[in-house]
């Protein structure tokens, strides 16, 4: 699952930038952007969000 | 004649037969939703692996306890209530439909649970590192009876669901092994103390179980081998002990693992030769009468083979080789070893686990969409118009992407200039000794591409005139990575001069970019002689592309080889033995008697400029697009491949 980035909470600090494997993670207007292609869906840059802006749209509710 | 005779045999559990003596093991795949019911998409990979020709196919371990103590995975599946028991009937469907026995797990995680809670259970306060882990808490007296009572509810409802036996899991730091070990377990009731007192969980959930399923045989998995000597662990002899009284208080089968998730030794990685572990199995099945079996690094098919016919073990499990393939039971049968999807032990599947994520695999893309046509899975529908296409390297991202469109009936020509195929992984497979069976997935594809009818060209170096003149309807560009800028100063070696071509290599050694292409360099260097090693990074921490079930080894080299490591560093010049730095300490200049480069960059000069006109259709994947890894490059090829 691609992460999800709350640019609301986001600093832009850079801090998944530097730990993502491929280097999906760009900087655009300040905020942290993940390219979807690029993406290797490891998940390893949630943890590592200072601010917890990183969020792992993992499907809750069964049926 | 048959190939693997002792493989595919029938086997016995309890009073069941086998179809033949491979059981696909237990593996959490975060597929089932977070509220612990099962998926389709869980569905439809258990049917895949019912398909493959397993004898048994066990399910994921599924938690019993109803405040998630036990739940040690976001997305593992729950029994711990009647309403789950339609979705696990519907994983007993599809197995019994496909002729292999079904062996549910009941897993209470223990030190590895409590996902969603502030604390995690344990017999006694023992903290650890991991960061994944959370905080300790002592199991109650009360608790403890509880947890028994759960297993057994459990046990209930996976007879109701429609299974053929039970496992239950007391390994590398879940409920049942915290209690076994002596690491963990510092009690002073009925449960803590000798061996005996420890394992007396364990004897309870068992006699518990048994009771309740009746005729339903019920095996465990335990640990034939801690690896936990250095924190005061079990010894192996108490160990193998656990399984003679796991047999005495009912066990129909028995399954060894080794070390826990603490363990400061390698147990599946690369470095571990195939097979390695089997003396510790071998060690249990002379305690025990009841049918031994164990997974653990034995990727190639006569390694069981031989194994069962040793009487080492009397059934081999599967988990890696199976995720990677789930066809492998059915493959090694019919003769068609050569097209397995080998597993590489890069453990991409494990670490995605502990993020939260599916699993997923560097060689088998398709993993977790085996019920999406699109996927193809189970085939590909022909493509709407057929291509003609090109591909220009024969590295896995140019190999993949030929394999799956020529499946979809595409007309491919691959050309690749080296006389043999595997672009950068014929390097990386020389990084260290278990490196090699990087080149087993490039064999594979090699094999599938011809079956499927793509066109190798080796040792044609293809340029964009020479893809204008065949006018095909899509180029993709699978050249690799190109090296610009300083890196292409004279002098300066690259990984292939030193990995392929054995340039002499000095003494005192800079390599700059401290990427899993840089410290393989290094892993390669320190292997060969002793060399003074700088390694000058722009990031902050070295190695963030290794999986960290290898970069804690590489690591640990590193600081026994006094590696030095200049981070948030970056080169200005090199000049005649010697490196300029810009770094925390200012301008410094590094001398050096080698200068290695391990950073590249996408191919951006001759095609990104040429491509568009010698083709109406241009992709660029793997290493040409961007420099990254295996599970890139054969990735980027597969979903390539599907669209076109």
């Amino acid at each position: 699952m691609i992460p999800v980035i709350d640019e609301k909470e986001c600093t832009g600090c850079g801090t998944c930038i530097e730990i993502c494997p491929p280097g999906a993670i760009t900087l655009a207007d300040g905020k942290a952007r993940i390219a979807g292609d690029l993406c290797e869906e490891c998940g390893f840059c949630a943890p590592e969000c200072p601010v917890e802006a990183i969020r792992i749209p993992f499907p809750i509710k069964g049926p | 004649m048959e190939r693997y005779p002792h493989i595919f045999q029938p086997g016995t559990i309890g009073k069941l037969v086998t179809r033949n003596r491979i059981k696909y093991a237990a593996t959490e795949t975060n597929f089932p939703y977070g509220d612990g019911y099962v998926s389709d998409r869980e569905v439809a990979y258990m049917e895949a692996q019912a398909k493959g020709g397993a004898g048994i196919v066990t399910t994921q371990g599924a938690y019993p306890d109803k405040k998630g103590e036990g739940k040690g995975f976001k997305g593992m599946m729950s029994i711990n209530d009647d309403r789950f028991i339609p979705g696990l009937g519907r994983i007993a469907d599809v197995i019994r439909a496909n002729g292999a026995l079904s062996s549910i797990q009941i897993l209470h995680c223990g030190r590895e649970g409590g996902i969603e809670l502030d604390y995690c259970l344990m017999p006694s306060v023992v903290p650890q590192k991991l960061s994944y882990f959370k905080p300790p808490r002592e199991i109650t007296a009360s608790e403890i009876k509880q947890a028994v009572k759960d297993h057994i509810d459990a046990a209930r409802r996976a007879k109701q669901a429609g299974f053929d036996m039970i496992e239950l899991s007391g390994i590398v730091g879940y409920l049942i092994s915290t209690f076994i070990s002596r690491y963990t377990n510092k009690r002073t009731d009925e449960y803590g103390g000798d061996l005996r007192a420890r394992c007396r969980l364990m004897v309870e959930i068992i006699e518990g179980v048994k009771a309740e399923v009746g005729q339903m045989p019920v095996g465990i998995r335990l640990c034939g081998h801690e690896l936990l000597n250095d924190r005061g662990g079990n010894s192996f002899e108490e160990s193998v002990e656990s399984f003679r009284i796991a047999q005495e208080a009912g066990a129909d089968y028995l399954s060894v693992t080794i070390g826990w998730h603490e363990s400061s030794q390698s147990v599946i990685t690369r470095d571990v030769p195939m097979g390695h572990w089997l003396y510790i199995a071998e060690a249990v099945k002379k305690a025990v009468d009841v049918p031994v079996m164990m997974a653990f690094r034995q990727f190639l098919p006569h390694i069981p083979e031989k194994a069962i016919a040793g009487g080492q073990i009397d059934f081999v499990e599967m988990c890696r080789p199976m995720i990677a393939d789930p066809e492998f039971p059915n493959k090694i049968r019919q003769g068609r070893e050569k097209e397995i999807v080998p597993c590489i032990a890069c453990n991409a599947c494990f670490s995605r686990l502990y993020y939260h994520q599916p699993i997923m695999c560097s060689v088998r893309p398709n993993l977790g969409h085996e019920g999406e046509d699109g996927w193809g899975y189970y085939g590909f529908k022909p493509a709407s118009k057929k291509k003609r296409i090109i591909i220009v390297g024969g590295g896995p991202a140019g190999l993949q992407c030929g394999e799956v469109a020529a499946r979809k009936g595409h007309e491919v020509t691959l050309f690749e200039k080296n006389d043999r195929l595997g672009g950068n992984v014929l390097v990386a497979s020389l990084v260290d000794p278990g490196a090699i069976e990087l080149m087993r997935p490039i064999a594979t594809l090699e094999e599938l591409c011809r079956k499927a009818g793509v066109a190798i060209r080796l040792g044609v170096e293809c340029d964009p005139a020479m893809v204008g003149r065949e006018a095909p309807d899509a180029l993709v560009v699978a050249v690799g990575p190109a090296m610009k800028g300083l890196g292409a100063s004279t002098g300066v070696l690259t990984p292939q001069d030193v990995m392929v071509k054995d340039r002499k290599i000095g003494q005192r050694v800079a390599i700059i970019g401290g990427g899993g292409v840089g410290l393989g360099i290094a892993v390669y260097l320190l292997r060969h002689g002793e060399h003074e090693i700088t390694i000058i990074d722009e990031a902050g921490k070295p190695g963030r592309d290794v999986n960290p079930f290898y970069f804690w080894q590489y690591m640990a080299l590193m600081k026994k080889k006094k590696v030095n490591f200049m981070k948030r560093t970056r080169v200005t010049a090199i000049e005649d033995r010697l490196v300029k730095v810009l770094g925390p300490s200012g301008d410094i200049a590094v001398e050096a008697d080698s200068i290695i480069m391990s950073v590249f960059y996408p191919e951006e000069e001759v095609w990104r400029r040429m491509a568009s006109t010698a083709a109406k259709e241009v992709y660029f994947i793997g290493d040409a697009k961007k420099p990254r890894r295996i599970i890139n490059a054969i990735h980027d090829g597969y979903r390539l491949g599907m669209v076109l």
